[in-house]
């Protein structure tokens, strides 16, 4: 293979690529990307079997064919390079590069033991408009759980559509997150997807400059996902297993309610949080005659005392909270004004933009803490 | 000399000493949680068979009339304090095994001061703190931990130097340590019943059943221990491991064996009052090269489910794809005294 591209698109390319490789991965060839020179563009491919990214800009294709070359190290090598052109030769054991006055010679693994693409077999598709999907993913994803012990599924967001509607969940016990939107274009019937949480990271990375992606399921069984726009596409393996009923524990009503500035708590907050050490980063948060007052204290540290205007309704309480889940929880609601809903001090309490973006609806359940 | 001294029957002791009512009645300590276990019963208990580590209800059949009683934990590290400190006065070195339990250094003390010296820190404990306390006394740590075992409850039991292997002849094998549930049939099985049978054991027969480690365990059985009392040993870890009789490599079987080792630490995690945020696992492979894994949890646990999800965890991630296994261990870390304060979503 031979062609001639812009620094600055391998570059960019072969960088996203190399993001998807694992790192200590024990199989060589994983630790590669592939670029493929076809027509008059170049593909550059990498995968950890989960997750398979691909991306294709234009070049000059003197010669079509496919050269692997270790993703860390190329990307390093392209990174570094000052804009302008760049020559690479492949075969299956090297890769060549020149550039203005520099010349190197990268080994290559055999592009044929490359990971093959997964099965094309296409199922139910839709499509969204790309600020949204990562609306959506942003708005979605901290909630998963990080904890690989507690297994795949919660370290997963859930996609759920039902004909027009997309909803995203995620949760890993503690809290939840729930966004839903309404597609212009949606998928007749009911599907439900569990997705490891860091390809949709990955997807609204490397996408979420288009206009608009495609949701594709892959393979017979549809346990896979592409999610593709434009010149590049993503391919992630399904998460195989049941996805807790999130919807049983929300609760339908509340009886009272508290509505405050996010920005004010936020910091009041991480002020507190950082008084309350490490006994679970709890805060209490004491409404009553429409203030809040946020308190923590540790034995360590001192005592915390905050307080806050806020519109209350319904009768006083005291809740405890892990500062962190809710600070979190608050740096996801794009809205000046935040409603939390409570039942009581040890019921599930909800939070979420007062003014909800146009177009979707964004909710979030914390549990408390034993006070 | 060393002294071995346990607390009898810590938490039921305790109970019973701030509610004389109690006196004289089967008691237990236990939560109040649907699969709440015994975690001390009072030695009026015993004789229904009530033991620690039973699931509460069967405790309850065996013994109808058992007054249950909920742990105060915070209690007993304020009198495990006041103990240790009687155990520690006058600089002497002291090695904590657990809130109720601890070996305390004599130093080059001749037996008969020892002996004294033991009996004055069980009246003053009794005196002052209001709780009884065997002592085993011996120049082996392991010798004065079973003679205290065996002079139960409210004892005082003196092995002196060169009489150890006498005492530890007639014992079940079982009593010596580093014997678990695993190997005593193996044991038996080759009619070595007692501790004096694996005392007389030649070096060929050893290396067959305990590999490299048979003539030190042949030197145990003979009460010769040369460990020493190690001072300020906190409780960093809780542990269990067990070799398997054949090399394993069948996954369940590794799995059949963390989940009997998460129910194990459970119940001491729950005995300690403690809580792990880092859960881990042990392997030696069949070449005697050792592998671990280990995994930290969001939120603090005792519960044998999340510690076997962390195990298996680890165990999958040790991707030993078949190889065999000589030994398996689990290991609880991070230990809290607090409980979780999180409620959660979906249990």
């Amino acid at each position: 293979m031979k062609f001639t591209c812009n620094t600055k698109d391998i570059g960019a390319a072969v960088g996203a690529a190399s993001k998807v490789v694992n790192a200590h991965t024990t199989v060589p060839i994983l630790s590669n990307v592939l670029l493929t020179a076809d027509g008059e563009k170049i593909s550059v491919r990498a995968t950890d079997l989960e997750v398979t990214l691909e991306h294709a800009f234009p070049a000059e294709v003197a010669e079509s064919g496919s050269v692997t070359v270790p993703a860390k190290l190329f990307s390093g090598y392209l990174s570094n390079l000052p804009p302008g052109l760049l020559e690479l030769t492949g075969t299956p054991t090297r890769a060549s590069v020149k550039c203005e006055r520099s010349n190197y010679d990268f080994h290559a693994l055999p592009a044929d033991e490359y990971p093959p693409l997964p099965a094309a077999q296409k199922g139910q598709r839709f499509s969204i408009s790309a600020k949204r999907f990562r609306d959506g993913v942003n708005a979605s994803i901290f909630a998963a759980s990080g904890e690989e012990a507690r297994g795949a599924v919660l370290m997963g967001t859930l996609l759920e559509l039902e004909n027009d509607s997309l909803t995203m969940a995620a949760t890993d016990g503690y809290r939840l997150a729930k966004w839903q939107t309404t597609l212009e274009q949606g998928i007749s019937g009911t599907e439900k997807y569990i997705v490891p949480s860091r390809a949709l990271a990955e997807a609204a990375r490397n996408l979420g400059s288009a206009d608009r992606i495609e949701v594709c399921a892959l393979g017979a069984q549809s346990n896979q996902l592409s999610i593709s726009a434009q010149d590049t596409s993503i391919v992630v393996r399904l998460v195989d297993g049941q996805y807790p009923n999130y919807g049983q524990v929300i609760p339908p009503k509340f009886d009272r309610n508290v509505n405050v500035s996010t920005a004010q708590l936020i910091s009041a907050l991480k002020r507190a949080e950082l008084v309350a050490g490490d006994r679970a980063s709890m805060v209490k948060l004491a409404v009553s005659n429409q203030t809040m007052i946020v308190t923590a204290n540790s034995d360590v540290a001192g005592n915390a005392y905050e307080e806050l205007e806020v519109e209350q309704q319904g009768e006083d309480l005291t809740i405890a909270f892990n500062a962190r889940y809710l600070v979190e929880i608050l740096n996801h609601i794009d809205s000046a004004q935040t409603l939390m809903e409570f039942l009581g001090p040890l019921s599930p309490a909800v939070m979420r933009p007062l003014e909800p973006a146009e177009g979707a609806n964004q909710m979030y359940v914390l549990m408390p803490l034993r006070q | 000399m060393i002294a071995h001294f346990d607390i009898d029957a810590f938490y039921a002791s305790v109970a019973i000493r701030d509610n004389p009512e109690l006196r004289g009645k089967p008691v237990a300590i236990a939560g109040s949680s649907r699969r709440a276990v015994v975690l001390t019963a009072s030695y009026e208990a015993r004789p229904f068979g009530v033991r620690s580590a039973m699931p509460l209800y069967r405790a309850l059949q065996a013994c109808p009339q058992l007054v249950v009683v909920k742990p105060d934990h915070l209690k007993y590290r304020e009198l495990s304090k006041a103990v240790f400190e009687i155990f520690g006065r006058g600089g002497r070195v002291v090695e904590g095994l657990s809130l109720d339990e601890a070996f305390v250094d004599f130093g080059e003390r001749s037996v008969e001061t020892a002996t004294t010296l033991a009996q004055e820190i069980r009246s003053e404990i009794a005196e002052t703190v209001g709780l009884t306390v065997s002592a085993g006394v011996s120049a082996a740590k392991m010798v004065a931990k079973i003679a205290s075992d065996l002079c139960k409850p409210n004892g005082l039991r003196v092995v002196a130097p060169g009489e150890e292997a006498n005492f530890l002849a007639p014992l079940p094998v079982s009593r010596l340590w580093g014997i678990g549930p695993k190997t005593v049939p193996r044991l038996h099985a080759r009619g070595i019943e007692t501790i004096g049978d694996l005392a007389e054991l030649d070096d060929v027969k050893l290396r067959s059943i305990f590999g490299s480690s048979g003539s030190e365990m042949r030197d145990l059985a003979r009460g010769k221990d040369d460990r020493l009392v190690e001072p300020e040993r906190k409780t960093k870890s809780i542990s269990t491991e067990e070799t398997f009789e054949y090399d394993v490599t069948e996954e369940y079987e590794l799995l059949d064996l963390l989940r009997e080792q998460a129910r194990e630490l459970s119940a001491s995690l729950e005995h300690e009052g403690l809580y792990a945020g880092t859960i881990g696992v042990k392997i030696k492979r069949a070449d005697f090269s050792l592998l671990g894994r280990q995994t930290h949890l969001a939120q603090p646990t005792r519960e044998a489910k999340r510690i076997l999800e962390a195990s298996a965890h680890c165990l999958s991630r040790a991707e030993l794809h078949g190889a065999p296994v000589r030994l398996l261990g689990t290991r609880c870390a991070s230990l809290v005294f607090e409980a979780p304060l999180q409620t959660t979503l979906f249990e």
